[in-house]
């Protein structure tokens, strides 16, 4: 049960988060910036279960897991509601061109 | 009459109310909904308003006679509204002050006086402002006005009257800028306003004061804990202020051999007079009355003539137990008095402006007044107020009227009101003519009118009264009254009386004898059709024309005479409600119970028995003189010799007319003064606020801004990329240990121990090291350590820590005991051997062994 250590599952979570930080940071699409931070929710919930297994006294990891989903749902919604609402404005869905308030 | 009096009973007399609710409730409609009234309307609740106050007024003066009988104390009409606020006194008691009313035979008359004078001009009212565009506005501020007056004479304390008496102020306020568009009403109302401060300023004083010595602010608490102002109060040197505290050469000059010490009476007589001066326009606060004739006319009949200016003369009558106990108080009000009937009366003598000349006899009339309740004739003093209320009243009317027929051709403010372009205005306007003749007979002092009755008995009383000094404590002497002020006050009024009959007679010369001069009269004139009558404020184009045509002027309409014939009577009559010399004396007798107290601390002067007929003499003397010159020189020489004497003395007519240039002194001391603070204080905000506090900022603030919008790209991205900056930034600070420790050093003194507590960490291990700790071989979870320090000692406690990451860090933490030389420690039972002191340099390697536990101390 116990084969696969901590700190595979740690290197794992690691990945995908820095793969989800670096597409946030460098792509201009607002749909993948929406994935790239549902990556990174789900490498954090990845350590989260991935300590449960380790430390299983109240399951704590586990619960916090399942808010982290909770989370992740509700600001899916409202990001495509944003970007939704972006696009009938500015007729695009690239980053770059959410500007009004600069000019 | 019997149902009222169960209705009202004298201890609660809430019909009081009715009659201070009836102006209020005029003032609100009229104010509130007086537009969508219309005139009619706003007319009717005027009226209403304030005729059901005087007949109320009227029953409520009808029944004070039986208010005795039920028990109240001293012929008084009580209702206590509600409790306003309680203050603490100087013996920690608590003295209410509440809102309360009452009534007796004094404020009762002045009640009469303002809702009867006040109904005959609000009528006539109703007609001089038909076609103002504020007629609405202008009835919901006069009966504004009357409620407030109301407030001030029925208050029963000094805190309901001051309310009153800043009710009546705005108002004046109010009503002498009520045509604000002009520049010069509206600086006139400011100018009041101003001026009335000052005054304010010392009746906040008197009531403070009196607050503080008595206890009490109620009429009746303050007669019966008067005794309590004959206290000395050192007014100099002030405070700590003494040769001690201040250096040599001003302790010389400012501190004197024996603190000055005066009477509380004294300073709170002062103090309230100065109240009084401003609200009564006396001198030095008098300039503002004059200006307040700005206003509409009947407000300067009402206002400033028969009602808020005597004011002053009814709380100096009404607190009279208080001036009593200061005679130095009360020759200052009497002298004040007498100065300025006779100043006000020579600014009168060559004034052209018709209510110019009767706002100075305003002021010299209340100078008269003044002279009564200065030397102790409260009543005579108080009868002033109320005969001159009828026969200035009726003045002022009268010359409303006149005013009023000169707007048929003249429209300017100024011309309109002049006397040279006036005259001969007798023959068409006979009602006018003839009330204001009667009025002027009044104020003359012509036998049996009503102002020769109230005038002769001030200026009898001022030359028989002599104030008895009231007993006084020994070290501090009471300042009595020299023998012959009295008589000097006398002869001071009769030459005032004598300047005020020709000036009155003056007036009436050039306003109704002679030629006509306003304009060229063309029997069946027409107004061209292009121009209105009503604008006031209206300047004619016609008047620029050397000689102007028009209709033959006027009487006025039947609202307007009508309070002028009855004023004229009550003129004529009046003073036979209080005409001592013939005793016949209702009023007198009235009033008896009120200033029962001043007729005991009065005494009749040595010599005067007996005399009272003929000191009436120069009185009729005075009429006969200053009428008969004015005859002389405005009627039969149509007013030659006063241009022979303008010519002959130029400069001093100049400065008579000029009104001896006060206002311009004002100008250039304290108006000047105040403009050069207010400069002073314009630079200030200017550099100073704007230029370094504002500008500054500002600048600040913006560099900042500009900094910081570099940062704002507007790009999620960007943000994104700071916020994971950040992050690092905090994961770098978790993964870095640190060493620290907190020091719990209350024991230090008792014993010298002291406790180190290590601060927590991810994964911390700790290892301690210093003199007097076991080496520990590694690091261990252990975060706490205990030192003991003795008196002096020094200790440096090193600190390792070692993280989850294998990190190490190391931190000295200096601990230091204080007090090297006390013997042994009272918290330690053993008793340390005593070495002796090393004579000498010590040698540094001694000082580790001198410093061990036990060891020097």
């Amino acid at each position: 049960m116990n084969s696969i250590p901590l700190e595979y599952f740690l290197l794992v979570a690691a990945l995908l988060f820095v793969i989800g930080a670096v597409g946030f940071l460098l792509r201009r699409n607002l749909l993948v910036l929406l994935m790239s931070i549902e990556l990174m929710l789900n490498a954090t919930n990845l350590t989260l279960v991935a300590y449960n297994r380790f430390r299983p006294e109240n399951h704590a990891g586990q619960i916090f897991a399942f808010f982290v989903i909770a989370v992740a749902a509700a600001e899916a919604a409202v990001g495509l509601a944003i970007v939704l609402a972006f696009f009938r404005v500015r007729r695009t869905i690239r980053s770059d061109d959410a500007d009004l308030l600069r000019n | 009459m019997e149902t009222l009096r169960t209705l009202f009973p004298a201890s609660n007399f809430a019909l009081l109310a009715v009659i201070l609710g009836l102006p209020l409730l005029g003032a609100f409609v009229n104010g509130v909904f007086g537009k969508r009234l219309g005139k009619e309307g706003v007319r009717a609740m005027a009226l209403a308003a304030i005729g059901g106050a005087f007949l109320f007024s009227v029953v409520t003066f009808l029944m004070l006679p039986h208010a005795a009988a039920e028990g109240a104390p001293a012929e008084k009409l009580v209702w206590n509204a509600w409790r306003w606020m309680s203050v603490t006194g100087r013996m920690g008691q608590s003295i209410p002050i509440d809102v309360a009313f009452s009534v007796d035979a004094m404020s009762a008359t002045m009640m009469l006086v303002v809702t009867g004078i006040g109904f005959l001009i609000h009528l006539y009212s109703v007609e001089y402002m038909w076609e103002d565009p504020g007629f609405a506005r202008f009835f919901a501020y006069l009966n504004l006005f009357i409620f407030a007056m109301l407030v001030l004479i029925t208050g029963d304390n000094l805190a309901v009257l001051f309310v009153g008496w800043e009710g009546v102020g705005m108002c004046s306020y109010l009503l002498i800028g009520f045509w604000f568009t002009d520049e010069k009403n509206a600086s006139a109302g400011k100018k009041a306003f101003i001026v009335n401060r000052i005054g304010d300023f010392g009746l906040i004083l008197a009531i403070s004061m009196l607050v503080y010595y008595v206890g009490s602010l109620t009429w009746n608490g303050i007669e019966a804990n008067a005794g309590a102002l004959l206290t000395p109060v050192k007014i100099w040197p002030i405070g700590n202020l003494s040769a001690e505290t201040l250096p040599g050469f001003l302790a010389k000059i400012l501190i004197p051999a024996k603190p000055v010490q005066v009477y509380a009476s004294t300073l709170v007589g002062l103090a309230l007079f100065l109240g009084c001066a401003g609200k009564s326009a006396q001198l030095p606060l008098y300039v503002w009355l004059p200006d307040a004739m700005a206003g509409p006319t009947p407000v300067s009949a009402l206002i400033h003539a028969a009602t808020m200016v005597t004011a002053g003369v009814y709380l100096v009558a009404r607190l009279s137990v208080v001036f009593l106990l200061s005679p130095a108080a009360m020759a200052t009000v009497a002298i004040t008095g007498v100065a300025t009937a006779l100043f006000a009366a020579s600014i009168g003598f060559f004034q052209t402006d018709l209510k110019k000349v009767l706002a100075y006899s305003t002021v010299s009339q209340l100078g008269f007044m003044f002279i009564g309740v200065g030397v102790g004739a409260f009543a005579a003093g108080f009868f002033h107020v109320f005969t001159h209320a009828f026969f200035k009243a009726c003045l002022f009317l009268g010359a409303g009227s006149v005013i009023h027929a000169m707007h048929a051709r003249i429209h300017d403010v100024n011309k309109s009101q002049d006397m040279r372009n006036m005259g001969g205005l007798g023959r068409y306007m006979p009602i006018t003519r003839w009330t204001f003749l009667i009025s002027c007979f009044a104020i003359a002092g012509f036998p049996m009118s009503a102002g020769f009755w109230s005038k002769d008995e001030i200026l009898w009383k001022a030359f028989s009264n002599l104030p008895l000094a009231p007993p006084a404590s020994k070290t501090v002497p009471m300042w009595a009254w020299p023998a012959n002020l009295g008589p000097a006050i006398y002869w001071l009024g009769i030459l005032a009386a004598t300047m005020t009959s020709f000036y009155m007679f003056r007036a009436y010369f050039m306003t109704f004898h002679g030629k006509f001069r306003g304009w060229e009269i063309v029997k069946g004139w027409k107004a061209p059709a292009s121009h209105g009558h009503d604008d006031h404020a209206h300047d004619d184009h016609h008047e620029a024309e050397e000689s102007l045509e028009g209709p033959t002027p006027r009487e006025s309409p039947w609202k307007m005479t009508l309070p002028l014939v009855v004023l004229a009577t009550g003129a004529a009559f009046a003073g036979f409600l209080m005409a001592e010399p013939i005793h016949i004396a209702p009023l007198g007798h009235l009033l008896e119970p009120v200033f029962e107290h001043a007729s005991k601390a009065m005494t009749e002067r040595e010599g005067a028995k007996g005399l009272m007929w003929p000191m009436m003499l120069p009185g009729l003397g005075a009429f006969l003189a200053g009428t008969g010159a004015a005859m002389y020189v405005y009627l039969n020489r149509a007013g030659e010799p006063e241009r022979a004497f303008a010519a002959s003395s130029p400069r001093f007519y100049k400065l008579l007319v000029d009104k001896w240039r006060i206002d311009e002194l004002y100008d250039a001391t304290v108006v000047g003064m105040v403009d050069a603070l207010a400069d002073i204080f314009t630079m200030a905000d200017k550099w100073i606020v704007d230029g370094i506090l504002a500008k500054l900022t500002a600048g600040v603030v913006a560099l900042l801004g500009t900094i910081l919008r570099a940062v704002q790209t507007g790009r999620v991205q960007v943000y994104a990329a700071s916020m994971v900056i950040g992050l690092l930034g905090i994961g770098w600070f978790i993964v870095q240990p640190h060493a620290a420790a907190t020091i719990d050093d209350t024991k230090l003194k008792q014993n010298g121990q002291v406790v180190l507590a290590a601060a927590p960490g991810l994964g911390y291990s700790y290892l301690w090291e210093g003199p007097g700790i076991p080496p520990a071989k590694d690091y261990s979870p252990v975060n706490q350590l205990s030192v003991r320090l003795d008196p002096g000692e020094k200790k440096d406690i090193v600190l390792h820590v070692r993280n989850a990451f294998e990190r190490e860090t190391t931190t000295t933490i200096p601990l230091a005991r204080a007090g090297a030389k006390r013997m042994g420690d009272p918290g330690q039972n053993q008793v340390p051997e005593v070495r002796q002191l090393p004579t000498g340099p010590i040698p540094g390697e001694r000082i580790q062994e001198l410093l061990k536990p036990g060891g020097f101390q």
